[in-house]
């Protein structure tokens, strides 16, 4: 299987396949979305497969399954078309592919307008967060996390709740503005740094010490716009709120280019600079943990407690980042990969509950062990895992981001108040919400068989490398071993 | 054979014939009998044009006594003004079905087309005056063409009245460099002008001001802009589209041929001054198209803004820019002229320029809208359509020159259009409809935005025909 351009399949797949749908929904609707299920269903299969082979063969610290380079402009050099993935990319590919499944299964209680362009923008969206993830060549990066926006508009803007005009429209315009920033930086390495090119692996190691401070400012604001992190985080709560559930979780647990972006530039390409100013990016990270966690606790609305709680699980992937540690950087790593299972179950049932009450206010919400006891129970435990309490792996991602903090500089300990703070207001939500007394004409509502199944999936990856950590570390131990060895000694 | 006489020959002989035909044939099927005609004289032009620029490698000839030049430059430019040629004059025959004297319309637009073609060519100061005013006047009569209208009055009067200031400007400008160099010929003025007496440096200087003015009146440059949007409103919008998008690129092959090659000879450094008219340009062109109600002038503001980004090309003095700038001709022609063409479709059909038609546009037009929106989102710079690589080399180049705040005040300014861009794009495929009634889109219209609309994709997946056309253009141009 390796003679195959593997990695162009798991991009264009999708694309195509999305570019497809669209005509077939208008013969038949359900025939659309199962085409859709269909192919994310091989798209999971096909991912699983480069995971499993980076995993087995521990390769997680150099590019595997490499394509390229191939001249994309042949007059313009150093602009190809070059994909690969390492222990970075691929347990963001994974967790991609696997909640674009789960949200395609969800969709059809969730959506019922416009089906076909649905299914087909979702397709496309997994096709090019894909290629973000997997480009090699920064380029091709831009052009992908750029033509993401456009699904995501409209996903917001057709699909979304009240405000969802303004929030379509702010999510345009601040990730756009986040992509100018990281424009200019690309341009800048490629005209200042000797050697004229946009391939990734040919600059690592080579961008000078001057030009450094400059690119990790402009990373940190291009990438700190999408991440989002304190104070460019406006736009999120906006966007995640007025998004309809599934595609929240499309937002929170695909659209990661933003910490995906931090660990692949600012470490990846500028461990000078990285070193020197990793106070103030930590001090950044712990500003985000603070703000998402302490205003969600004031939150009625609980769309909104987790878009907040999902900015503070952000703090952590920034935190963990740039402790230059190699237990904190495989933590953010893993960070990324629970936070996307963790808070894309708490939107599915966000989702579910507007469908049960119409409503998603905490305050107005009562007595939901008694209504629907199925949800109660998954509720709780999507609590659970979004709180990072040890019987899932969010547990050990914030452990292990909160370990590497510490050794990097005892300071950094007081980001154990965090989970303190989240436990405390999620514990509140549920209390409010499930254990008190329903109202009288409160109607029985539940979950059926399928959604329970795919609800369950969502805790599968989360219980397994709980169990067995060794599923992600494996993959990212290496490559945050060989980040770790770029970055100065102190 | 040489092309530029070729193009002399075919634009005007159907230029002049045109009319006569009006009377030898029966004037009920005349109306489109001359749409047909000319569209299909500007094809066949555009046919020869393609067929030379890529075929063979042009050798940079000159022809007819040195006036006109036959470089691969001149090429690239006659496809980028008979392109817009062609699909105004194919958007006409429905656009301006109901006007009288269609023949005259048509003959005048073969006209402005020669113009412009001649201007690609131009290598001497006479001949480039000369089809700078073969450009102009077809576009003054053509932007009062609907003599009943106020509007179409006032655009025509304004714009003949600023047209004509612009060729007395260029004029004197040129007049006076034949003063210091006794030539009008390009390359034997700028020979002349590296030789020129140090005491005459303000006298050639004050003729570049005349010239950048006399230019910038017809490239839309701050603050030369004031005419724009009345004229672009009032005229019939397909003129509009060809004033946007055809004369203001014949414009810039103009600039490029002057600045080009008179003036890097001298010791007067161009650079700052031309970026802060970008900067001005662009930035005064995306406020005030930010604060618009009306489609028309909306797009009128939108491409000052484009011209602004273009501008960033001239400034910067190596042949990465002026790549960028021919690159960018091309697409924002292509681009502009589909988003000015869609805007002229759906104003004709709901009887007004505002933007309220354009709410939930996407289920009563679907093919209008998609070309629309792929159009407005092209000319923004989203990757990957056409508009992003062009702009993207444009602040490459300018990184590149030692200007990046120029680079990073362009791309904030691409962040700044997409705000009325998308905003157009949002009212299109998220308002909810006013009516949900089917429009009816003329087929050959609609077809003509959605050929333009592909050729900006697939331009924008696959750039790089394009820009070895354009680089090797420019690197023929300046050996």
């Amino acid at each position: 299987m390796a003679d195959y351009p593997l990695i162009s399949i798991i991009i264009f797949l999708p694309i195509i396949a999305g570019l497809l749908t669209y005509p077939a929904s208008k013969a038949s609707k359900s025939g659309a979305r199962l085409f859709a299920l269909g192919v994310s269903i091989i798209e999971l299969c096909l991912v699983l497969y480069t995971y499993a082979e980076i995993l087995s063969k521990g390769t997680g610290a150099q590019y595997n399954f490499v394509e390229g380079p191939f001249a994309w402009i042949p007059a313009f050099r150093g602009i190809d078309y070059y994909v690969g993935i390492d222990g970075l990319s691929s347990p963001l590919l994974l967790i991609s592919a696997l909640l674009t499944v789960l949200v395609i299964v969800s969709s059809k209680d969730l959506i019922s307008e416009r089906q076909g362009t649905y299914y087909s923008l979702t397709l496309l969206f997994e096709g090019f967060i894909m290629g973000a993830y997997s480009s090699l060549n920064m380029i091709l990066f831009y052009v992908f996390w750029d033509i993401m926006l456009i699904p995501i508009f409209f996903f917001i803007g057709i699909w979304g709740g009240q405000k969802r005009k303004y929030a379509a429209m702010k999510f345009l315009l601040f990730t756009f503005v986040a992509g100018v920033f990281i424009l200019l930086a690309f341009i800048s390495i490629y005209t200042l740094v000797p050697g004229n090119t946009f391939n990734i692996p040919e600059l690592v190691g080579k961008i000078p010490l001057t030009l450094q401070p400059l690119l990790a400012l402009l990373f940190f604001i291009g990438f700190g716009i999408k991440l989002p992190a304190v104070p460019f985080h406006s736009w999120l709560p906006d966007a995640q709120v007025q998004a309809p559930a599934v595609v929240a979780v499309l937002l929170a647990g695909l659209f990661k280019t933003g910490s995906y972006g931090f660990v692949r530039f600012n470490l990846g390409l500028l461990p000078d600079a990285s070193a020197q100013f990793s106070w103030a990016f930590i001090a950044f990270g712990i500003a985000t943990m603070f703000y998402g966690a302490i205003a969600a606790v004031v939150q009625k609305d609980i769309k909104k407690m987790i878009a907040l709680t999902s900015i503070s699980h952000m703090g952590f992937v920034l935190v963990g980042a740039f402790s230059g540690t190699v237990v904190g950087i495989s933590g953010a790593i893993f960070e990324m990969f629970t936070h996307a299972a963790s808070i894309g179950v708490m939107f599915i049932l966000a989702g579910y509950l507007y469908e049960f009450r119409g409503t998603t206010d905490i305050t107005v919400i009562k007595g939901l062990k008694f209504t629907s006891p199925r949800f109660a129970t998954f509720l709780v435990l999507g609590s659970m895992a979004a709180m990072g309490l040890p019987l899932f792996s969010s547990f050990l991602a914030e452990y292990l981001v909160i370990l590497g903090a510490v050794q990097a500089n005892l300071i950094y300990a007081v980001i154990v108040l965090i989970p303190v703070i989240i436990v405390a207001y999620l514990l509140w939500m549920v209390r409010r919400t499930v254990m008190t007394q329903p109202e009288v004409a409160a109607k029985h509502h539940d979950i059926g068989t399928v959604q329970t199944v795919t609800l369950i999936v969502y805790f599968i990856p989360l219980l397994a490398t709980l169990i067995v950590p060794w599923l992600l570390l494996g993959v990212t131990d290496p490559l945050a071993e060989s980040l770790v060895r770029m970055l100065p000694q102190r | 054979m040489d092309i530029p006489v070729i193009l002399i020959g075919t634009l005007a002989g159907a230029g002049l014939l045109l009319p006569a035909l009006d009377i030898a044939i029966d004037t009920k099927t005349n109306r489109t009998f001359s749409a047909y005609f000319t569209s299909f004289v500007i094809a066949i032009s555009l046919a020869l044009v393609l067929l030379s620029a890529t075929s063979v490698i042009p050798i940079s000839e000159p022809v007819a006594p040195r006036l006109l030049q036959n470089d691969l430059m001149g090429l690239v430019f006659s496809i980028i003004v008979l392109s817009v040629s062609l699909m105004v004059a194919l958007s006409s025959i429905d656009y301006m079905r109901d006007e009288p004297n269609a023949s005259v319309y048509y003959s005048l637009l073969l006209f402005a087309s020669l113009g412009m073609v001649i201007l690609s060519f131009a290598a001497d100061l006479l001949m480039i005056f000369v089809a700078w005013e073969l450009m102009g006047i077809p576009t003054f009569i053509l932007a009062g063409y609907r003599k009943k209208d106020l509007n179409s009055n006032e655009a025509a009067m304004k714009f003949f009245l600023l047209g004509a200031l612009s060729t007395g400007v260029l004029l004197y400008g040129i007049s006076i460099l034949f003063g210091l160099t006794g030539s009008t010929n390009l390359s034997t003025v700028s020979t002349a002008l590296s030789t020129l007496d140090a005491g005459m440096i303000p006298m050639f200087a004050f003729s570049a001001i005349l010239l950048i003015a006399g230019l910038g009146l017809k490239l839309s440059i701050v603050p030369f802009h004031m005419w724009i949007p009345d004229a672009y409103e009032g005229a019939p919008t397909t003129v509009s589209t060809l004033l946007s998008a055809g004369t203001k690129k014949a414009g810039f092959i103009a600039a490029i041929r002057i600045l080009a090659v008179a003036f890097p000879l001298l010791k007067l450094d161009l650079t700052i001054s031309l970026a802060v008219i970008a900067l001005a340009t662009m930035t005064l062109g995306n406020l005030a198209a930010l604060t618009q109600k009306s489609m028309t002038r909306l797009l009128a503001y939108s491409s000052i803004a484009q011209a602004g980004y273009m501008i960033v090309g001239l400034a910067v003095p190596s042949n990465l820019g002026l790549t960028g700038l021919l690159y960018h001709s091309f697409n924002h022609a292509l681009m502009q002229g589909v988003a000015f063409l869609a805007a002229a479709m759906i104003s004709s059909r709901f009887s007004k320029t505002s933007l309220e038609p354009y709410g939930g546009l996407s289920r009563s037009m679907p093919l209008t809208s998609f070309s629309l929106a792929v159009a407005l989102l092209g000319l923004a710079g989203l990757p990957p359509l056409s508009g992003f690589w062009s702009k993207f080399i444009l602040f490459t180049a300018a990184v590149d020159g030692n200007l990046i705040w120029l680079a990073f005040a362009g791309l904030l300014n691409s962040a700044l259009s997409l705000g009325y861009y998308g905003l157009i794009v949002k009212r299109i495929y998220v308002d909810e409809p006013s009516s949900k009634e089917k429009v009816h889109e003329p087929a050959g219209f609609a077809l003509l935005l959605l050929a333009a609309s592909i050729i900006v994709i697939i331009t924008g997946i696959y750039p790089a025909p394009i820009y070895d056309l354009t680089q090797k253009a420019v690197l023929a141009f300046t050996p």
